[in-house]
């Protein structure tokens, strides 16, 4: 050790200016990093507020002393376990309250009722038949109303009266349906409409016929009957609709589980639709971003630097802004999404690419130009045969990443998948959203492992 | 018979590789060319196939003058010359069997090879050529398949699809050990029987005196010994490859 120091001095200095003992001793990095830690530290506490924690920067001063007389007595410093420590300890506290960690909020009741319907997703349904019957009524009485009566296949419904006031009491009778079932009565407007005629929450009126297959049903004209009748003088006639089903055996996809299907289809394509197109741009546009090919002169250089320079800045944008923002330029749907990922992938694809061109071996190539090839044979045989495996992998391995991308494109209006979960979240049907998610699940995992067999093979 | 007159070669980074060398190949001789790494020994071979283009000097095959060929005589002349390389230069990613046919190039129907068809009697010349370095049964691996020997086997092989007069090896075998070494050479002496002219760059001088009829050494680019192998001793041996250098013996094999 050269040169007493005096541990007096030492412990002085870094009481007045924290680090500056550590610095007079000669440990200068030493020195400057606690100084930087504590003010660092300092800094969070009094921006935090709270009184108590201005502990930590006094626990962190108090080391730094210490280890500044230590420095200068015996040569060697502190453990800085002490400050590290403190200082995780500040950061942590602080950042639990930062981030509004508080479970207080949290409901069980609400959790639960999310949670069980996702347990039975909306995939698949009992295949039914159903058996289907109307009659016509007027409202309100005018001339030539309708008879009151309806026959079809063997069913026959009455409505009495044949016309009737908005709140009055009408008498249903249907026969010729299947026996001792539940049937759903609902009632229809001209525009095709349903009015409420059952108390509750839903609009159907659920009633069981006999054993001969009858039903007679009272309900009152429903008050909302005439909101959508533009003109109740010309009024054309409501209908109520009486409707059985029952089971006929095998499984069929229930309608969100079509829905679900057709999503699916729609991402799947919108990712294969980017990666071709992005394809198309991104091989051209990697030989220009390659540095063997481009550092030749300086044109081509400068080329080379504009070119990775726009890839970098378009690649570090998440496809789902530039999803926002081709929503607005071509509307909601697939398209929107297919043309964000696209742009995503070009410039992701061109960067893959030029750093396999870059990566090539220019051996087989000098090898082939022995032999007496013709340019293009030495580019077909000895460039090709290595761009081309890595190409195929990368390209399949963006194919995986876009089928992710176009489901979470699909929320802002992208189409697909994600854009029928948002929709199902909208209406609270959580057995749909259930159904999104295992499928979402099941394709991402399928094309993972189908891209990674793919690309074992390749390269 | 191969001869150079004064041929340079200075790279565009003002590197002199070559300087003003000149020398004659008879038809039929084992030449090896020795000297440091960076003496120019590569780029003295390349510039016989113009795979580097010298900036100054004249070389002649058979009184043709290869220098001032036109890029379709070029292919025509280096269809008749071979080269065999220290890191092989396969296609890592082709079959064994692709990589030889691609020594074929220079004769084949430039459309049919494009599309990657080859004609049956093709095939059968590559399979013989196989048979002929024994790895006929890799015919269908992947090159990087292969062990070092064998994937400088295949480059042989390739090299036979030319028919070529003469065949250059750039240091062949400096990349493979000892045993491998000499039966790689075996290969390259047996093709110099059957009438092929060889030039070869080595480093050990017993591999030299082995394989060599005639030796050319290179220093800093300049021709500083021609002549016959056994009249390279250990004092000559310092002189080319400077004070310090010890003669690093190959296994004797």
């Amino acid at each position: 050790m050269k040169g007493k120091r005096s541990p007096f001095l030492a412990g002085l200095l870094s009481l007045v200016l924290p680090g500056a003992g550590q610095f007079y001793t000669g440990q200068r990095y030493r020195g400057v990093a606690i100084l930087l830690g504590t003010l660092v530290m300092a800094g969070t506490v009094v921006w935090y507020g709270e009184r108590s924690w201005y502990v930590i920067p006094v626990i962190i001063l108090l080391w730094n002393i210490w280890d500044a007389v230590s420095l200068a007595n015996r040569g060697r410093g502190r453990a800085i376990l002490i400050p590290v420590a403190a200082g995780l300890l500040a950061a942590y506290a602080i950042g639990w309250q930062v981030v509004q960690i508080d479970f207080s909020n949290a409901d069980m009741n609400r959790a639960i009722s999310i949670l069980r319907p996702m347990l039975r997703p909306d995939f698949i349904q009992k295949r039914t038949e159903k058996n289907e019957m109307w009659v016509e009524i007027q409202v309100p009485c005018l001339q030539n109303p309708p008879t009151g009566q309806n026959e079809l296949n063997g069913k026959k419904a009455i409505i009495i009266p044949n016309c009737a006031g908005v709140g009055e009491t009408v008498i249903l009778q249907v026969s010729g349906l299947w026996p001792g079932m539940e049937t759903s009565v609902w009632w229809e407007d001209p525009s095709g409409q349903d009015k409420m005629i059952a108390p509750g929450e839903s609009s159907m009126l659920i009633v069981t016929t006999d054993d001969e297959g009858k039903l007679t049903t009272v309900f009152p004209v429903p008050t909302t009957a005439l909101i959508a009748v533009p003109d109740v003088n010309i009024s054309p006639p409501h209908r109520i609709y009486v409707r059985q089903s029952r089971p006929i055996g095998g499984i069929e996809f229930s309608f969100v589980g079509g829905e679900v299907v057709k999503g699916a289809v729609i991402t799947v394509g919108m990712a294969l639709m980017a990666t071709l197109i992005a394809i198309i741009f991104a091989v051209p546009i990697s030989f220009l971003a390659a540095h063997n090919l481009m550092s030749g002169n300086p044109v081509t250089q400068v080329i080379y630097l504009i070119v990775r320079t726009l890839l970098n800045i378009l690649r570090s944008i998440e496809s789902l802004i530039i999803a926002i923002v081709f929503v607005v330029i071509v509307g909601l749907g697939p398209f929107a999404g297919v043309l964000a990922l696209a742009l995503h992938s070009i410039a992701a694809l061109a960067k893959l690419y030029s750093e396999v061109i870059e990566g090539i071996d220019p051996g087989p190539i000098e090898a082939i130009r022995a032999t007496g090839a013709t340019w293009p044979q030495i580019v077909r045989f000895a460039v090709i045969p290595q761009i081309v495996p890595p190409f195929t992998a990368f390209t399949i391995y963006r194919w995986d990443i876009n089928v992710r991308s176009a489901t979470i494109v699909g929320f802002v209006g992208g189409g697909g998948l994600g854009f029928l979960l948002i929709e199902l979240i909208r209406i609270n049907d959580m057995r749909g959203v259930s159904a999104v998610f295992i499928s979402i699940a099941v394709i991402v995992m399928a094309m993972d492992y189908i891209s990674a067999k793919i690309r074992e093979r390749l390269i | 018979m191969l001869r150079l007159e004064n041929v340079s070669k200075v790279y565009p980074n003002g590197t002199k590789a070559l300087n003003k060398v000149s020398f004659e190949v008879a038809d039929g001789e084992f030449l090896v060319v020795i000297g440091l790494s960076g003496s120019g020994k590569s780029t003295l071979l390349r510039c016989i196939n113009r795979l580097i283009e010298p900036t100054e000097g004249k070389i002649y095959l058979n009184e043709i003058d290869i220098t001032a060929a036109s890029p379709a005589e070029l292919r025509r002349i280096r269809r008749s010359i071979a080269m065999v390389f220290q890191q092989f230069n396969l296609v890592k990613r082709s079959s064994v069997m692709n990589n030889v046919l691609s020594g074929r190039l220079g004769y084949a129907n430039p459309w049919l090879s494009l599309l990657g068809i080859w004609p049956e009697e093709e095939k059968q010349r590559a399979i013989k050529a196989l048979e002929r370095v024994g790895i006929e049964d890799k015919a269908d691996n992947r090159a990087d398949a292969l062990s070092g020997g064998q994937q400088q086997r295949v480059g042989i092989a390739r090299a036979l699809m030319q028919e070529p007069k003469i065949l250059l090896a750039d240091e062949p075998v400096a990349s493979l050990d000892p045993v491998l070494s000499h039966s790689i050479l075996q290969y390259l002496e047996q093709l110099n029987k059957e009438g092929i002219t060889i030039i070869c760059s080595l480093h050990f001088l017993d591999l030299v005196h082995r394989y060599a009829t005639r030796v050319i050494a290179l220093k800093d680019g300049e021709k500083v010994f021609e002549g016959e192998a056994k009249e390279i001793d250990r004092a000559k041996f310092k002189e080319i490859y400077g004070e310090e250098a010890q003669e690093i013996r190959a296994a004797t094999l």
